[in-house]
């Protein structure tokens, strides 16, 4: 899939949140992952395990307690503000609830216009003119960009919200629940366009889902995490094919089969996922994954 | 046979806004119904309006149609026709109802066990210590985990798929005929989903009660449905079972729906990515 260095490669990144008393929470802890170019990675794994402050993390929303990202080569989870701005542009992110991500009292043309003039790509008529081909390019008319974001319905506000991400001509797109709130229609719609998008671009995706069905349907490779670390990954048809780790299996056990005359009698399962917190002096057990198969890792169970 | 729910030519209007449009189906004892559609289609609202709780708080107003109700007694009663205070004996006792997000649906201030005892003491006449019994019967009936300890917990204490079974048991606390769930296991993780769902079929079967499902999921349908109405700005697009629905829909729009669902397992033997094959439906 990906030709020569990966364009993102993320090596030990952990990042521990305080929460009184000496305790820690462990959100990310020991993440290591390759995203190749023109590549969609998923993260997938339950509410808690660390897949959305992974994300954050490698973008410096959160800043690193430890580990690199290598972003075209360039280490970015040591640099200072000016010098990380000029490498942002190559890194977006598009959140699940466009609603929120979009300011209610400006045309949503200024928020696609913002990065462009932030990052001093473009400037008055020309900025307008890359915007419409911006709103062109998502499938929305050009003439829209004057509206307001209560004017959209919910999947137009997130192709305004990619729009947004392109503006920079990013390299690596983060779609942290990108199509979770919307309508399945509209869903797979938008995933359709993140698709085109991404054969015309060559961008690289870092897909954070909870929808396994979702995930296998536009990923190339696949890691599942849980509290905190990864515990599978590798290419998708492995994953979904020859799920290695308990923890995957459970996750692809659950998801519910649209064909009423598949319905499997399932026990009655009351368990639930551990606490990430930690007491002072206390961490939890590095996990290590072993090669099962070229490009597919799996955590020892104990 | 009689059905237990009858909602015959319901529509709902809010101002001049139609968002229930002759809506009429049928539920059966023991039966568990899906009304499954988008944002909009007007299938919270038709729930909303069984409970008759459309008219509170908001300006929905019933502007015509019959809920006829076959009580425990097997009198039969328009629930359109009843008075707010009779209303108030139906709801959470023969008709029961849980919503989406289990947080906002608990007081925050009191434990758990205390809201449950409330249902009981309130419709069932039950003293503190016989209520404090059938919490306990209840908790265990929905699977908690130490029942005894989490009664004194308060909402907070509890991850998002404890909580629903709280209000799992708080629902079905006094023997309701019909259970109405509008979306119980959206807000849940995929794993405690399907724990929710498979204990919705159990206790189908433990209490007898039929089940009213609103949801958007047609995985959620397909894992818990015998019959299916598939609804589409007001209106019912199609009416069918489950297996029907699903194997030959008829509709343009369902049809259209289904085209959009994931499907687990429909990749393989692909090492590319695909996009949906989607069906074009013009409304």
């Amino acid at each position: 899939m990906s030709a020569g260095t990966p364009l993102v490669e993320v090596r030990d990144l952990c990042k521990h949140f305080p929460v009184g008393a000496g305790a820690t929470v462990h959100a990310v802890e020991n993440v290591s992952l390759q995203v190749g170019r023109g590549e969609t990675l998923a993260v997938v794994g339950e509410s808690g395990c660390g897949k959305s402050t992974l994300a954050h993390t490698m973008i410096r929303l959160h800043e690193p307690t430890s580990g690199q990202v290598v972003l075209d080569g360039v280490d970015i989870s040591g640099l200072g503000n000016r010098a990380l701005r000029e490498h942002r542009a190559k890194m977006q992110i598009i959140f699940q609830d466009p609603f929120a991500s979009l300011d209610p009292r400006r045309p949503v043309g200024r928020a696609v216009a913002e990065p462009l003039l932030i990052h001093k790509i473009a400037k008055g008529p020309d900025a307008d003119e890359q915007v419409a081909d911006l709103f062109t390019r998502v499938g929305l008319e050009p003439d829209m960009m004057r509206q307001f974001p209560h004017q959209f319905s919910g999947g137009q506000r997130q192709r305004v919200c990619i729009a947004r991400a392109l503006a920079t001509r990013p390299e690596l797109v983060i779609a942290d629940e990108a199509v979770s709130a919307l309508d399945v229609s509209i869903q797979a719609q938008v995933i359709n366009l993140m698709m085109e998008l991404q054969s015309e671009l060559g961008l690289s995706y870092l897909f954070i889902s909870h929808d396994l069905a979702v995930v296998e349907r536009m990923s190339h490779r696949v890691a599942v995490m849980y509290l905190g670390q990864i515990v599978e990954i590798g290419p998708r048809s492995a994953i979904f094919e020859n799920p290695q780790h308990s923890h995957t299996q459970r996750l692809l056990d659950a998801v519910p089969i649209a064909d009423p005359r598949a319905r499997r009698d399932r026990p009655l399962l009351t368990d639930e996922i551990p606490s990430p917190v930690w007491a002072a002096g206390t961490s939890p057990e590095r996990v290590e994954l072993r090669e099962v198969d070229p490009g597919h890792l799996v955590a020892a169970e104990g | 046979m009689e059905p237990l729910l009858s909602v015959r030519d319901l529509t709902v209007t809010f101002g001049s806004f139609t968002a229930v449009d002759r809506v009429s189906f049928d539920l059966h004892e023991g039966q568990t119904l899906a009304v499954v559609g988008e944002s909009g289609s007007g299938k919270s609202v038709t729930a909303l309006s069984i409970m008759r709780l459309v008219e509170l708080g908001t300006r929905g107003k019933i502007e015509n149609g019959e809920i006829l109700f076959r009580q425990p007694g097997g009198e039969v009663i328009d629930l359109v026709q009843q008075r707010e205070d009779d209303m108030r004996k139906i709801r959470g006792n023969a008709i029961s109802m849980i919503f989406q997000e289990p947080l906002t649906s608990l007081n925050p201030v009191y434990p758990v066990g205390d809201q449950v005892a409330e249902a009981v003491m309130l419709h069932q006449g039950l003293g503190k210590a016989e209520a404090a019994e059938r919490v306990l019967e209840m908790f265990r009936l929905v699977r908690i985990p130490e029942p005894e300890k989490r009664m004194v917990q308060y909402p907070h204490e509890m991850s998002g798929g404890m909580r629903q079974r709280v209000m799992i048991a708080m629902a079905l606390s006094c023997d309701p005929k019909v259970l109405i769930a509008d979306e119980p296991t959206t807000a849940l993780d995929v794993t405690i989903q399907a724990q929710i769902l498979g204990l919705m079929r159990d206790l189908r079967e433990q209490t007898g009660a039929a089940v009213l499902i609103i949801t958007h999921d047609m995985g959620v349908v397909a894992e818990v449905a015998d019959d299916v109405v598939v609804m589409n700005r007001a209106k019912v697009v199609e009416h069918g079972s489950a297996v029907d629905i699903f194997e030959n829909p008829t509709e343009p729009y369902t049809q259209a729906l289904l085209a959009s669902v994931p499907r687990l397992g429909s990749m393989q033997g692909r090492s590319e990515p695909a996009p949906f094959e989607l069906v074009e439906y013009d409304s």
